[in-house]
Parts: C-alpha cells; sequence; structure tokens
C-alpha cells in the first residue's frame, strides 16, 4: 500500500470515524481520485481485516467499528463518484436476513457485516423474516443477491419457500441466493435450488462475490 | 421474594427501560463495556490449562460479570427498551438461587444441587443430542438409546424432522404446535415402556417460537426442565418472555439458557468470560431460572470442545460456583459423531472439566456438532455419566492431566470433524443395542482412560 493511504488504513482499522472521514478529505484535496481511496487503500485493509477475522486473530466488535469508518467514507465518496461518473465502488446490492421462525442472529450478522466491508451494499432485515418480506424488500432494492440464515430445523422449510418464491418472480430473474447456517449444506442448497451455500462469514463473501460477478 | 412477583418486575422493566437501538445495544453496551469490564478487572488469561485454581482471578470474573449485566442489562426487542438492574439488585437477587432443585419424579427423581470444583456430589447428567435432526422412524428408537442408560438421569430429545402423518414441521405454524404435542406424547411413550415414567424431559426442544411450548405446558411436569432460549448477547423478545411466563404461572422450573458466540461481541477469551458470566447471572435473575444453561459455540468449527470454550466455560463454572449457589449447565457440542473415538475422548475431556469446574448439570453429547441428520446415539450419553462418576473424586492435578491427554487424541480432528456413522448404523434399532463396532471403540477408549488414571 502507498505510503500516503497508511494514516487511512489505521482510522478503519481503529475504528475512528471523524479522523477517517478528515483523512479521506484530505487525500480528495490532494489529488487523490475517489476510486483509488477503495480500490488502493480501504479495500486491501478489510482483506486483511476479513483475513484476520476468518481465523479469529480479530473479532466482531473490530469488523464492526471498521464498517462504520468505511459507511461513513462511503457517504463522502459517493457523490462525488456519481457526480465525476467514476466507476461504481459496489460489488453489488445484497438482502440478508434469518429466516422466518428462527431468531439466531449473531452468524447472520457476521456475514452481514463481511459483506460490507468487502464492498456490498448490504440490507440486513434481521431476524424471523418471513419470504414474502424478504422478497418485497429484494425487488425493492433491485438485489443482486439474497443472503438466508436458518440454524432451526423447522424453519428451513421458509428457507426453502423463499427460494421457490424468488426463483418464481421474473423480477428477480437475475438475483442469485446463498443459504448458510446449522442445518444448511451443500447437498441442501443444490437439492433446494439456491445458487451457492456458504459454512462461514469469509466463505459467505467469497461465493458471494462468485456468485454476482 | 417468589417468582411471581418477580415476573412483573422484569416485565414491568421491558416496558419502562431505556429507550436503545439494537446496533447501540450491541456495539455501545456489549461490546465496548465487556472490554471495559476485561481491562478493569485484569481478565488476562493466559496458558494451556483447562482448569483454573486462581481464585483470585475468578473472583475478578465473577465480579466484572456483574458489573457488565449491572452496565448493559439486556435488551427487549420488542420494547426497543433496556431492562437494567442495579449492581446491588444484582448481588440480592443473586442470593435467591436456589441450591438444590428435584427433576423428575418418583424413582427417577434427581435431586441437583449447586456444586463447587471438588465436590463430591454428582453431576446431573441428561442425556441427549438436542437440535440433530433425527428421521421420523428413529426418533423414539433413539430416544429410547438414552433413556434405557441408567446413569442418564433426564433427556432432551433430538428434533424430530417430521410429524407423524410426514409432513415437515414448520415453526409459528399448526404443525409447530402438532410436533411439540408429539415430541412430549413420544417421550413420554418411551420412558413408560422402559420403566422410567418419571424421568424429566428437557424441553420442548423442538419448539422455536412460543406457540408449541405454550400449547403443551399442560402436558409438561413441574419436576420437567422447561427450556428457554435467550437471544444472543443479552436479548430479548415477548416470545421468550412468554415462555418464562407461562412457566413461572405453572411454578415450574426455567432452565433458560445462552448461546454466547466466541469471536462475536464478547471477542475473544477474555471477553468471553465476562459476558458468558453476565449471560448466566441473567438467566438466574432475570430469566428466573432454576438452573441456568450456557451453549456456547464456535463461529467456524461449532463446537465446544476446542481449547478456547472449554478454557472459557471451565473459569465461568468456577467462578460462579465459587461466589454463588447459581446451579449451572453445559450443553457439550462435540466435533465427532457416532463410531469415532473422537467423540469419545472429546466427551472425557469436556466433561471431567465441566464436572472440576462445579458444574451441576451436563446436557448432551451434542454430537457431530448436533447439525447431522442421526448422528447421535445413547452410548455417548452412558459414557458421560460414567465419567462424571469417575471425575469427582480425581484430584485438580489429576483431572488436569487426563484432560490434556483425552484432549490431545482429538485435537486434529476438529477441523475435520469425523461425523461417523448415524444412528440406525450405530445402533441395532429393534434392539436398541450399540454395534459391534461402536461398542468395541467404546470399550477400548473406556480401557485407555482407565491406563490414564482415570477410574472408571
Amino acid at each position: 500500500m502507498d505510503d500516503k493511504f497508511l494514516a487511512l488504513a489505521d482510522t478503519v482499522k481503529e475504528g475512528d470515524i471523524d479522523k477517517g472521514v478528515a483523512e479521506v478529505e484530505k487525500l480528495l484535496a490532494g489529488g487523490v481520485k475517489p476510486v483509488a481511496l477503495f480500490t488502493e487503500c480501504i479495500e486491501p485493509t478489510l482483506n486483511i481485516l476479513g483475513q484476520q477475522f476468518s481465523v479469529l486473530e480479530i473479532f466482531l466488535p473490530e469488523l464492526m467499528i471498521a464498517a462504520d469508518v468505511v459507511n461513513a467514507i462511503q457517504e463522502v465518496v459517493e457523490p462525488i463518484l456519481r457526480e465525476s461518473g467514476e466507476a461504481n465502488i459496489s460489488k453489488g446490492t445484497a438482502v440478508i436476513a434469518t429466516v422466518y421462525g428462527d431468531l439466531h442472529d449473531i452468524g447472520k450478522n457476521m456475514v452481514s457485516l463481511m459483506m460490507q466491508v468487502n464492498g456490498f451494499k448490504v440490507y440486513d432485515m434481521g431476524v424471523d423474516v418471513s419470504p414474502q418480506a424478504l422478497l418485497a424488500k429484494s425487488e425493492e432494492v433491485d438485489a443482486d443477491l439474497l443472503c438466508l440464515s436458518g440454524l432451526m430445523m423447522p424453519s428451513m422449510p421458509f428457507m426453502r419457500e423463499t427460494i421457490e418464491l424468488a426463483k418464481a418472480n421474473p423480477k428477480l430473474a437475475d438475483m442469485k441466493i446463498m443459504v448458510g447456517g446449522g442445518p444448511v449444506t451443500d447437498q441442501w442448497a443444490s437439492d433446494n435450488n439456491a445458487d451457492g451455500y456458504a459454512d462461514d462469514a469469509m466463505g459467505a463473501v467469497k461465493k458471494g462475490i462468485e456468485l454476482v460477478a | 421474594m417468589n417468582h411471581r412477583i418477580r415476573l412483573f418486575d422484569v416485565i414491568e422493566r421491558s416496558l419502562s427501560g431505556e429507550v436503545m437501538s439494537e446496533r447501540d445495544f450491541d456495539m455501545k453496551k456489549i461490546a465496548i463495556e465487556t472490554q471495559k469490564m476485561v481491562k478493569k478487572y485484569d481478565i488476562n488469561f493466559k496458558g494451556d490449562n483447562f482448569l483454573m485454581h486462581d481464585q483470585g482471578f475468578l473472583n475478578r470474573v465473577w465480579d466484572a460479570g456483574i458489573e457488565l449485566l449491572a452496565t448493559t442489562g439486556v435488551y427487549s426487542k420488542d420494547t426497543g427498551r433496556v431492562i437494567s438492574y442495579t449492581e446491588a439488585e444484582i448481588r440480592d437477587l443473586i442470593k435467591l438461587a436456589p441450591k438444590e432443585a428435584i427433576y423428575g419424579a418418583d424413582g427417577d427423581a434427581v435431586l441437583e444441587v449447586s456444586r463447587t470444583p471438588d465436590d463430591t456430589r454428582l453431576v446431573t447428567n441428561m442425556g441427549g443430542s438436542v437440535s440433530v435432526p433425527m428421521p421420523n422412524e428413529y426418533f423414539v428408537p433413539c430416544m429410547m438409546s438414552y433413556i434405557q442408560e441408567p446413569l442418564v438421569e433426564m433427556h432432551c430429545p433430538t428434533t424430530n424432522m417430521e410429524i407423524s402423518n410426514g409432513m415437515e414441521i414448520r415453526t409459528k405454524s399448526p404443525l409447530e404446535i402438532i410436533a411439540a404435542w408429539e415430541e412430549v406424547k413420544l417421550f413420554r411413550y418411551a420412558s413408560s415402556i422402559l420403566g422410567r415414567e418419571g424421568m424429566a424431559h428437557h424441553g420442548i426442544g423442538i419448539s422455536v417460537s412460543d406457540i408449541g411450548q405454550l400449547a403443551t405446558s399442560f402436558m409438561m411436569k413441574k419436576t420437567d426442565s422447561h427450556c428457554i432460549g435467550i437471544i444472543s448477547e443479552l436479548k430479548v423478545d415477548n416470545t421468550i418472555l412468554n415462555k418464562i411466563a407461562q412457566t413461572v404461572m405453572l411454578d415450574a422450573q426455567a432452565n433458560p439458557y445462552a448461546n454466547p458466540i466466541y469471536g462475536g461481541l464478547g471477542g475473544g477469551v477474555n471477553g468471553q468470560l465476562v459476558l458468558m458470566t453476565a449471560e448466566m447471572i441473567a438467566c438466574s435473575i432475570i430469566f428466573l431460572g432454576t438452573t441456568v444453561g450456557t451453549t456456547p459455540t464456535h463461529p467456524n468449527l461449532f463446537i465446544s470442545t476446542n481449547k478456547e470454550l472449554m478454557q472459557i466455560t471451565s473459569i465461568v463454572f468456577a467462578a460462579i460456583s465459587t461466589n454463588s449457589n447459581i446451579m449451572t449447565r453445559l450443553t457439550q457440542t462435540m466435533a465427532g459423531g457416532p463410531v469415532t473415538k473422537t467423540l469419545l475422548y472429546e466427551v472425557i475431556a469436556s466433561t471431567i472439566a465441566a464436572t472440576k469446574s462445579g458444574v451441576s448439570r451436563l446436557q448432551g453429547p451434542r454430537s457431530a456438532t448436533g447439525a447431522v441428520t442421526g448422528a447421535c446415539s445413547g452410548l455417548e450419553a452412558r459414557l458421560q455419566g460414567e465419567v462424571i462418576r469417575a471425575a469427582v473424586g480425581l484430584t485438580q492435578e489429576k483431572a488436569e492431566e487426563i484432560i490434556q491427554k483425552a484432549y490431545s487424541m482429538y485435537v486434529d480432528d476438529l477441523k475435520t470433524q469425523p461425523y461417523g456413522k448415524p444412528f440406525w448404523e450405530a445402533y441395532d434399532v429393534h434392539s436398541i443395542k450399540p454395534s459391534d463396532e461402536w461398542q468395541k471403540m467404546y470399550e477400548d477408549v473406556k480401557n485407555e482412560a482407565i491406563s490414564w488414571g482415570l477410574p472408571l
């Protein structure tokens, strides 16, 4: 990473929103292109954090504060990007939730954060979300990816139903569906017409990128 | 103060507490305050030992857990408010925790007690592999494989995959109610034909929402263990309060539990020590638990038998048991499944660690991560009961030595997770006897453990 980006990378790692935004403004004023902020600094930094989290060298709170900084930076940079017509920095739009009848949220939250810090625009609908609500949100935000988490066997029918309804909806024809959670397996995903399966947060990011590519 | 009055108090606080967003509660309360307590109380665990003998450290973990709970409270997702108690209130309420309780009835009654790490009184052996999906045709035979074991004192069934007409179970639907009815009826049937009508049922494990539990509460006995999971970390909603209200109004015994996630909001080992302690205290004083449980989970391995989680649970149980009467329960989640030596070594290590840390009840073993269809059997619960009885008389030093030995036998398998064979291959499902292969493996590992000095 170029030395001029080191201070910005530190603000992401340390979760310092004010310093992060100030550093971005300083770099922009110095002539750095907005896209370069992401491609040359934020994405590599988040990749490192993601790798560290996947082997539990850092933990969920560190990821959460990094995500807060990145979200604040995006708010500053996105209007400039839109105005300048530079490339879209988002890897895609994802809707994520734990399916109906299931209140487990931490695994889903980990995936949600990892998706965010790796460049997805994520709409996290929380837990216990009905198939109908998931599809309505996916349509509303024109989602590229729907991520479904489930840890309870009696909630699995709702995951399958969500997939069935999404696949039958022509407005969501291009949307990919990724599933995960305790009772979910690669085989279950395949048998139930999901496009992808991941068994942990880092795997979800890799599979998500692959699916929307 | 009786539980009904305390319940009204909890409900009132859930309606009048500080308003806060869930995100702020997660980040500003749980994540940040946990790390503040880690620093304030100098919770800095290092080392390879599974058992903790430094009482000063245990006391700091205990005090940090109390102060964390006083700082965070419990978040009500339905009201968007925090259910708060002062530190003085928490300390007073902890004193009301029961020292003992009877689960089950008649000849199958078991007296569960508040233990200390070197207590020679036994840990209750609640056999059963909660959450393992079980095809309907094997649901009762598998249940019987646990109930028939003399050392299994309570039972928590697996998850039946279908109701009796073959329909898949759906939560929050009439099918959940029917499934819950069938679970209780089939448990009573299985325990009856095995002559153990009085055995306590822990559940209704299958009931995800409140409707299954509420619909069947009249079928549950006061001496059953009314299982109620709270939301990680330190959260609740009205479906959970509904279950608690019903249990309290029945004068039955609530068994709330929390599922702290290693690496989650509490962070690593030191944060988890404080957060898990706070959660178990919350289960006692806010969720009115007779016995309070934890089902710690590794986010990548989905087990509780890796080194860090065993160290965390051992320290937390020791901190709680040496500072209070709170009766604790551990759900042991294993990487190995039936017909693997891995599972048996995990049972030995984890059971000794918890027993020698003052736990009151062991639930499990939850074989093969608790998520593999059919992957559990009663034989591993037999071993769990045998190890409890062998472990209580061990010195802490000898216990540590055997845990280390058993751990070394399975540590390399934690990532490969040998799921072994499903129940219907591990057992003859008609005679409900272990296969020759599984029986021999069990005897071989037992003999190995005996050679290490475990008096099985």
